[in-house]
């Protein structure tokens, strides 16, 4: 593992005196130290305060492109317009707003697909192992050496022809939903792997062993016992994904291939690109959103390191 | 002996991969739709028999089993059929053009490796230290930069405002630099091996350094301190070795990573390789070319996970051949 800790020269702690307290709570402890994971944690609250608050207080509606008329596209920001305006005349503070909830749509929803498949299959390899164990890896495998981007962005344009079969002009895509969906599909893997390896390591341990023998069903201990004590590790893999995925959705939107219809930072930049040279703010303030989004997120899943695996640092 | 078992398994194994991969990306592609019917959706006017016809030149009028037997057959002949849009074999666009994607993609490895092992190991010599907050701020920045905003960032600094570099394609239409084709070709070869080592560097980087921290701490290092054997050798030959094997495994993600993202990274630059050809592709549904970049792509990943394997193995004996 990498050793990213700002502040590890902070004295380790002294063994707790007090009676041994929850994980979550040490977790939180622990987390609260590390300042890469704090400043994670602000940034993510504000990409969540924005997507959550921000519609409300934004200064035009995403689709209003009246600014068109006066201050004109690709007007330099000023009092009405703090951001300035794009090349198709829309307030790019307002559209950058509304690119929040999107961004978080599109992380959330495309790990909350991903964990639900690679909780499944790497749970259900690591608790039965043998030959399932086996299939169920080797199939993970292939996921995980697929190049996933490459594969999403022609799966993404093929199925938008098939789908939309729209006429000609109106070029076919696809909606976010279905982005979002792709995107979950193909990043489960390394999920699957982390839940394996934890599954093995919990399986033989003695709660496990306590719960068989009062009697527990396989799903109760799959799912009460063993689950919730590889949370931890999850959670840090789960957060490096979200940034993934925000990352991965801004790519595709920045090709082109995005969703017209949602209001994307990749796709601001798809449309503003071109005009860089003349309207650099419309350009570079999308570009700064997607960084601080992904820039927070990992931020977090390493405070989240510390917290939960501090072992796996030097 | 048991080094030899373990290489033809993983050889084997890589070849599972190889045909899985191909067959992934063969009915993944083709489940969506005939290619020339999801073509013609978007060019009207067609009539069915035209349809038929072309289904007939390119061989799609078959069933989807037989068209990825014949597909897969002609792959191993390494012939990649012929693209729609160009008319030209995509065998050899495939070869034309992901040749520009290696002169940027390997300097841009090189260039990082050397800078993370000079970066890392002096931050890892002075552990926290202002210079070690520094590398590594500055390397934790740059792991969460999108290489294609740092590509915009650095046009927008280099190209548009000081006006040094030029900000798209790889050669100048007209007036090369100096008079010379060639330093024209690395003039412009400079901002996307910017943005790509920058992107390389930051993990590199911090990898270098945890991996530097650990050697610096066994005892082996100590124990050649304490034998009098200079500072500079210990560090820069000893101590390397030892920290350096880890990043190989890394070094093989990293290529993957690459090439990957070579479809955004080189729609930055308008950089005519591999990744610009795949979008193109996918914008004009070439389907061979879509179906023959991505293999090739996908094999080249499965190549470099072989290659860091085999590697690993071969430098250090302390890896278990399970």
């Amino acid at each position: 593992m990498t050793d990213q800790t700002l502040a590890s020269h902070v004295p380790a702690p002294k063994p707790a005196a007090k009676p041994a307290r929850g994980i979550w709570r040490q977790g939180w402890q622990r987390f609260a130290r590390s300042r890469t994971g704090m400043l994670g944690l602000a940034l993510v609250l504000l990409v969540v305060a924005t997507a959550l608050i921000g519609p409300f207080l934004a200064p035009f509606d995403p689709q209003d492109q009246s600014p068109m008329l006066d201050p004109g596209a690709k007007a330099p920001p000023s009092w009405t317009h703090p951001l300035g305006t794009d090349r198709m005349g829309y307030d790019v503070l307002s559209r950058l707003i509304y690119g929040a909830p999107t961004a978080l749509a599109v992380g959330l929803g495309a790990m909350a697909i991903a964990s639900l498949i690679g909780v499944l299959v790497g749970g259900f390899a690591g608790y039965r192992g043998g030959t399932t164990d086996e299939v169920l890896m080797r199939f993970t495998d292939f996921f995980l050496v697929v190049p996933m981007f490459v594969v999403i962005l022609a799966v993404v344009r093929l199925l938008g022809v098939a789908i939309v079969n729209t006429p000609f002009e109106s070029v076919p895509y696809l909606n976010l939903g279905v982005i979002i969906l792709l995107i979950g599909v193909f990043s489960w893997a390394p999920i699957a792997r982390m839940t394996r390896a934890e599954f093995l390591r919990l399986k033989h341990q003695e709660f496990v062993e306590a719960a068989r023998c009062i009697g527990a069903t396989s799903g109760d201990i799959l799912f009460r016992h063993i689950l919730p004590n590889a949370l931890p590790s999850l959670i840090v893999i789960i957060a490096l994904g979200i940034g993934g995925a925000v990352l991965a959705e801004a790519m595709i939107g920045f090709l082109g291939f995005g969703d017209p219809a949602a209001v994307s930072w990749g796709q601001l930049l798809y449309f503003n690109y071109e005009a860089l040279k003349v309207a650099p703010w419309a350009s570079l303030s999308p570009g700064l959103a997607i960084f601080v989004t992904v820039l927070g997120f990992n931020l977090l899943a390493d405070g989240l390191t510390d917290a939960f695996n501090p072992r796996a640092k030097a | 002996m048991r080094v030899f078992v373990f290489l033809a398994r993983r050889m084997i194994f890589a070849i599972v991969l190889m045909l899985g991969v191909s067959a992934a990306i063969f009915f993944l592609i083709n489940a969506i739709g005939n290619p020339i019917e999801l073509m013609m959706a978007e060019t009207p006017g067609m009539t069915g028999e035209v349809i038929e016809r072309m289904k007939g030149y390119y061989g799609l009028d078959q069933p989807p089993f037989t068209r990825y037997l014949l597909w897969l057959g002609r792959l191993i002949h390494l012939d990649f059929g012929t693209s729609i849009v160009y008319n030209q074999p995509v065998g050899s666009l495939i070869l034309t053009w992901g040749w520009q994607t290696l002169k940027i993609q390997l300097p841009a490895i090189l260039i990082a490796l050397a800078i993370a092992v000079l970066f890392g190991v002096t931050a890892a010599r002075r552990q926290h230290s202002r210079s070690d907050f520094a590398v590594m701020g500055t390397a934790l920045l740059g792991q969460s930069l999108p290489a294609f905003f740092l590509g915009i960032l650095l046009i927008f600094l280099f190209s548009y405002t000081l006006d040094w570099l030029p900000s798209y394609g790889a050669y100048s239409t007209r007036n090369p630099l100096w008079g010379s084709p060639t330093l024209d070709a690395l003039w412009h070869m400079i901002l996307p091996i910017a943005m790509l080592t920058f992107f390389n560097t930051a993990t590199l980087t911090l990898l270098m350094r945890s991996n530097m921290v650990d050697v610096l701490k066994s005892d082996f290092i100590a124990a050649m301190r304490a034998s009098g054997i200079p500072e500079r050798r210990v560090i820069y030959v000893h101590a390397l070795r030892a920290a350096f094997i880890p990043m190989l495994t890394y070094l093989g993600l990293l290529v993957g990573l690459m090439l990957g993202t070579a479809p955004v990274t080189e729609s930055v630059f308008t950089w005519p390789g591999l990744g610009s050809l795949y979008v193109a592709a996918i914008h004009q549904l070439d389907y061979p070319v879509i179906m023959g970049a991505s293999a090739v792509i996908a094999f080249m990943l499965i190549c470099t996970t072989l290659l860091t394997d085999v590697i690993y193995v071969l430098i250090d004996p302390r890896i278990s051949l399970e």
